[in-house]
């Protein structure tokens, strides 16, 4: 906690010790709000629960020789997509609703710095929801399955995948939260746009779900392909966030 | 109007040159083979017999789909070319703020919407011809149905939208992050393993080159054509946005 001891110092703090305190202004607003409301992580949350009971139905006819190892990976992102999808839309319609998002354009914060704090806050309630949801999963489906891989390299996958979604997620969500269509819009541009890091998380964490031959290669290269797209993704997002908020 | 009179002229220039291709494609072109065929008795046929079994007479197969290879390909690569000039224009509107980089870059995205749906279908019909299925999720084809959806979404968005300047610039903020994968879809048949064929990197006949240079040439300049027919037509349309308001004002 260096941090706290060098705005004191100097009336004037500097730009990038001012900046993390924008920074952590704004992930502090977002979660004090949710812990007032708590409606964001248990919309997604009972979401998540909602679709863990389609995928009930979808499998009821599957028999008992099918192994649901095969696409549990899958089915996981599944869920985490449609819930981001809903708690991306309500991150930002919250803050155009209450005319949140106008103050902190007036208020002489970077706009880098507001692309930052709302995707790291919408990268807090993901890792939330995801948090909670796959032991649920694990709990309904893969009772008593043999587990292959480390147990480690799951949350690192989440955890590339949801960097991903949160951060494309809120210039995606930013922009259609201004139009008409809102969620559906979101919809719309958001699946396309996931998809190279859709394909590379379900095949690092089914990799570390099912292991067998090579399994550590596999999540190695698909994670190497999660971390290319959210360096390339978040820079195109952060340079392109500006234009967006402005409009 | 000396656009107007340019681009037609382009469309007939690049009819003429498609047409050609297309004619030469099965009359000059080399004949490719692909595999071998036995079959019981000797047929007429301008390929060497190859040996005799007691299967039966073993020829070189001849391959007829590959002819669309002419029309798929230079679409395909008109459709990448277009829509790299949708970004570049996204990306000058995001840099200037004016209304007309935001006109260009949409014209753009619609040509090449054209391209796009030209390729899947050409694509479709030679997947169905060379490999018995109509789609397979396979990398170049994959890509390529992303990029497709990705061009519908920035339609979606921006009818979706009421405010001008915001339409235009959420149009190219899209535009710009959906091109991301335009280079993606193109080199990903020569990074990974993927069944859709990499012509160039297995050599080319001159016979064959000729037809597809036209071609390629010739689908370019319909490209320009269907761009500037379209551009005529909007300033046209803004002029009679204007004479309204002057009528009613």
């Amino acid at each position: 906690m260096a941090e706290k001891t060098t705005p004191a110092v100097s009336l004037r703090p500097s730009g990038a010790s001012l900046s993390w305190r924008q920074f952590k202004a704004i992930v502090r607003k977002d979660i004090v709000m949710e812990l007032r409301t708590k409606e964001m992580v248990t919309s997604m949350g009972i979401y998540a629960l909602l679709t863990m009971v389609i995928y009930q139905v979808a499998l009821s006819q599957a028999g008992t020789a099918f192994d649901p190892r095969d696409i549990a990976a899958g089915l996981l992102w599944l869920a985490f997509v449609f819930t981001s999808m809903l708690g991306l839309n309500r991150s930002l319609v919250h803050e155009k609703d209450q005319g949140c998002l106008e103050a902190l354009l007036l208020s002489p914060v970077d706009r880098p710095v507001i692309f930052f704090a709302k995707a790291a806050g919408n990268l807090v309630f993901l890792l939330i929801v995801q948090t909670l949801t796959i032991p649920v999963f694990a709990f309904l489906f893969l009772q008593g399955r043999e587990y292959g891989g480390d147990l480690w390299m799951i949350p690192l996958a989440l955890l590339g995948g949801a960097i991903g979604i949160a951060g494309v997620g809120t210039l995606l969500a930013t922009m259609s939260v201004n139009t008409k269509g809102k969620d559906f819009v979101l919809a719309v541009l958001f699946v396309p746009l996931m998809y190279p890091l859709l394909l590379a998380a379900v095949s690092a964490t089914s990799a570390a779900v099912l292991g067998g031959d090579g399994y550590v290669q596999q999540f190695w290269s698909s994670m190497a392909l999660v971390a290319a797209y959210d360096v390339i993704m978040l820079g195109a997002a952060f340079a392109l966030y500006e234009f967006v908020i402005g409009a | 109007m000396r656009q107007l009179k340019i681009a037609l002229v382009l469309l007939l220039i690049g009819g003429v040159l498609t047409t050609a291709a297309f004619v030469m494609a099965f009359t000059t072109a080399e004949m490719q083979r692909f595999g071998t065929v036995t079959v019981p008795e000797p047929i007429d046929t301008a390929f060497p017999l190859q040996q005799v079994t007691e299967a039966g007479y073993t020829y070189e197969r001849p391959w007829f789909s590959q002819k669309i290879f002419y029309f798929h390909v230079p679409v395909a690569e008109a459709s990448f070319l277009v829509f790299a000039v949708a970004a570049f224009f996204s990306i000058r509107f995001l840099m200037k703020r004016r209304k007309e980089f935001d006109t260009k870059a949409r014209l753009a995205m619609e040509t090449a919407i054209v391209f796009v749906m030209l390729t899947m279908i050409t694509g479709i019909l030679w997947t169905r011809a060379a490999w018995g299925v109509w789609w397979e999720w396979e990398p170049r084809l994959t890509t390529y149905f992303i990029m497709t959806l990705m061009m519908i979404g920035y339609f979606v968005l921006r009818n979706s939208i009421e405010d001008e300047e915001r339409r235009a610039t959420y149009g190219a903020v899209f535009g710009i992050i959906a091109f991301i994968n335009a280079p993606i879809s193109f080199f990903i048949t020569r990074l990974i393993p993927s069944s859709h064929p990499v012509v160039f990197q297995s050599g080319f006949a001159t016979s064959n080159l000729i037809p597809f240079i036209l071609g390629q040439i010739g689908m370019l300049m319909v490209g320009y054509a269907i761009y500037a027919i379209r551009a005529s037509e909007e300033r046209l349309e803004e002029r009679v946005d204007v004479l309204k308001d002057a009528l009613e004002g």
